[in-house]
């Protein structure tokens, strides 16, 4: 039995080793379209309540024909490097399918040759974090070909904060108080009816 | 002749020892039922319950049954009820790994210090006054994670329903107040297989709340303290029912019958010093650390792992982890069934060496889950890991009954402290920092399973052998007698204090395995059936 067992566990081991196939690189991109926003530098937003305005377009300083194969834009909210420490959930890695810096869609467009905006509300399931947008180009296959950014190369500059709802509710808190006083309250009953009781038949 | 009911192998003299350490029911003439009791089940001369009827809710001892590893699964379910929703909750509260790993070891580390104030309040208010107070105490911890709003405030209230792991202590106890100490071992064991499912069932539930209240409308950030409620009020249902339909002993509640006192207490500064002087105690400390501590972490770390690493959704990744908290319904039950097969056949020695083998197994697939890449290599490895971690649990129960008998309640209670104690600490070390993944981490964990799992080679019983080892040669010293004799000094053996030591050494001479006919009579004991 634990022969098997052993044999087992190292056929699973060494399938376990096998890699699987990437996604387009990061770093294969070019940088492309330019995207500017409303947020200036240290901004803070609200989550659930304020807006802000995303602009993109193509950098007329590449040659004509550059957008020949894109098709669709899509707007991303993505964590700067300062939200990014100690939390693995929101690492920077180069291959896209396992890139987890933008994690929040704005808006998606199909590609047009002239500047195009939106005006988007920021969501209330947007974390407190400090943040910068970025815009890829995808061609007809859904494949990233091409992006844009806010912030420069490093990603520091022209960052902005938001901060999230804190998801509590007045109402939520009231609740809460009903239902332990309820639970201490009705425990501390039974306690001295049964004591009451016992000591009433004690003394039959 | 008397008439044989039970298993088969019980024999009609009852003096072969050949009795499981988990069994179904007890036979008559081992030990003798009471007429005159009116239970639903049949009952000894204490009123306990003689046979396991899993499916009848009797009163009282299979309605106790139920409701205690009920509300031990409660307790299960709120303590880890976090874990599923942690990808949401990290991002609500702005929760880095190191507040997300301290607030899991906080979880289990309360824990360690309730369970052992809760042997002294069942000592005095009775278990169900145990278990009910501490439920219905422990629901205002629940309902509190609707004000928590950053990562102290989530780190306390985890440490704070944390303590209500303690219901482990009155479910046992409870147990033995109703069962017969020959079956206690099958329903003590299936009471804390149950109860610890609820660390898989609240992978399953809290991720389905969190999608409904979701789908009602709210935002995420509330949805998930909503979530909470449901955990909260299950506590209250439960100390409701306990209260109402529990009773603490077979014949009624503990005021009306602690004024009889016909049991003999033993002094608990001698039974402390019986425990903590055998080193088989702090061997299994430890190794119950690396197989119910890793299932408590893994409870705590695998459904954000499952979310993160193959990005699936938040129900999905919850599906997987119910799993593995799942699999505790037959791996632990099964552990305990292994040991007491090989004990049929080896004895102890099968014991130890099934302990070894499926803990060190468990360890294994803990490597291969860190290793895998691909979601269905890591769900299997993940399933054979906790069935070789759960069974290794029952299994560890298997052998802890035979490490001493007067003093089984407290190195009942130190093993499973070490349980909690090695989670904390696996946690704290392979989880709570960025210098690794959390892949990385469970790799390391399941490496350090096996390590750990090594000093069992090194217990030892005078009279059994160990893994490698054969039994003392000495003719006094190989006798189960002695063993467990030697924990009586020579002023209680002239009180007779030694007298159930004395029955049980008799009855444990099926750990010698096949070599049970061939055992010699030893030198200094009346047989007790002269």
């Amino acid at each position: 039995m634990a022969s098997t067992g052993i044999l087992l566990a190292s056929l699973l081991l060494l399938s376990c080793l096998a890699e699987t196939s990437h996604g387009v690189l990061f770093s294969s991109l070019k940088q492309t379209l330019i995207v500017t926003a409303s947020p200036k530098e240290g901004q803070v937003y609200k989550a659930g309540v304020d807006k802000l305005t995303v602009s993109w377009g193509l950098n007329q300083s590449f040659p004509a024909g550059s957008d020949s194969t894109y098709k669709t834009i899509k707007v991303k909210f993505c964590y700067a490097p300062v939200s990014q420490v100690d939390r693995g959930w929101r690492k920077t890695v180069d291959s896209l399918s396992k890139d987890k810096t933008c994690q929040f869609k704005v808006v998606a467009r199909p590609y047009s040759s002239s500047n195009q905006s939106f005006e988007w509300t920021i969501e209330r399931d947007v974390p407190s974090a400090t943040y910068f947008l970025r815009a890829y180009a995808y061609d007809a296959a859904d494949v990233e070909v091409a992006y844009g950014q806010t912030t420069d190369a490093h990603k520091a500059t022209n960052l902005f904060v938001v901060q999230g709802i804190t998801g509590r509710h007045t109402s939520l808190d009231i609740a809460s108080i009903c239902f332990s006083a309820f639970s201490v309250l009705s425990l501390a009953g039974f306690f001295i009816a049964e004591k009451r009781k016992a000591k009433s038949s004690h003394e039959k | 002749m008397a008439e044989v009911e039970g298993e088969p192998g019980s024999s009609m003299h009852g003096v072969t020892g050949r009795e499981q350490t988990f069994a179904f029911s007890v036979a008559s003439p081992i030990v003798p039922t009471d007429p005159t009791a009116k239970f639903d089940l049949p009952v000894d001369s204490e009123h306990k319950a003689k046979v396991f009827k899993l499916f009848s809710l009797a009163n009282p001892h299979m309605r106790t049954f139920h409701l205690s590893w009920i509300s031990f699964f409660t307790c299960f379910v709120s303590t880890f009820a976090a874990a599923p929703l942690v990808p949401i909750i990290r991002d609500n509260l702005n929760l880095t790994k190191q507040d997300i790993g301290n607030a899991g070891v906080a979880s289990v580390s309360g824990s360690i210090f309730s369970r052992l104030v809760m042997g002294a309040v069942c000592d005095l208010l009775g278990p169900r006054y145990g278990c009910a107070f501490l439920i219905m105490l422990s629901a205002p911890t629940v309902f509190c994670m609707s004000f928590v709003s950053d990562a102290g405030g989530y780190l306390a209230v985890r440490f704070m329903i944390g303590f209500s792991l303690a219901t482990f202590v009155s479910c046992q106890y409870w147990m033995s107040t109703m069962f017969n100490s020959k079956i206690i071992g099958l329903v003590n064991g299936t009471a804390a297989g149950w109860g610890n499912m609820g660390g898989g069932a609240t992978q399953l539930l809290m991720p389905l709340v969190f999608d409904i209240i979701g789908r009602v409308g709210a935002t995420p950030f509330t949805a998930w303290r909503i979530a909470f409620f449901i955990p909260g009020c299950l506590h209250i249902i439960m100390g409701i029912m306990v209260l109402t339909l529990g009773q603490d002993l077979p014949d009624g509640n503990l005021a009306a019958l602690q004024k009889k006192g016909d049991v003999a207490k033993d002094q608990f500064s001698k039974v402390l010093w019986h425990a903590i002087t055998n080193y088989r105690t702090w061997i299994f400390v430890l190794l119950y650390g690396y197989s119910m501590g890793v299932e408590l972490s893994t409870d705590n770390v695998i459904a954000e792992y499952f979310y993160d690493r193959f990005n699936l959704k938040l129900h999905t990744a919850g599906i997987i982890a119910a799993t593995f908290g799942m699999a505790n319904l037959v791996a632990r039950p099964f552990g305990g069934f292994a040991s007491d097969r090989a004990a049929r056949y080896f004895g102890m020695r099968g014991r130890l060496w099934t302990l070894w083998i499926l803990q060190t197994l468990g360890g294994v697939f803990c490597i291969c889950l860190g290793r895998a890449n691909s979601l269905p290599i890591a769900v299997f490895a993940m399933i054979l890991f906790s069935v070789g971690a759960q069974a290794a649990c029952g299994a560890t129960f298997g052998i802890i009954p035979f490490i001493s008998r007067r003093s089984l309640g407290i190195i009942s209670g130190l093993t499973g402290a070490g349980g909690n104690f090695g989670s904390g600490l696996t946690q704290l070390v392979f989880f709570s920092s960025s210098a690794f993944s959390t892949a990385t981490g469970l790799s390391l964990m399941g490496v350090m399973i096996v390590c750990c799992t090594l000093p069992v080679t090194l217990v030892h019983f005078p009279q059994w052998g160990s893994m490698f080892l054969p039994p003392s040669k000495d003719v006094v010293k190989s006798t189960e007698e002695f063993y467990y004799g030697a924990e009586w000094n020579e002023e209680e053996k002239q009180k007779g204090l030694h007298q159930q030591s004395l029955r049980f050494a008799e009855n444990s001479r099926s750990e010698r395995g096949r070599r049970v006919a061939s055992a010699p009579t030893p030198p200094n004991t009346t047989p007790s059936h002269v």
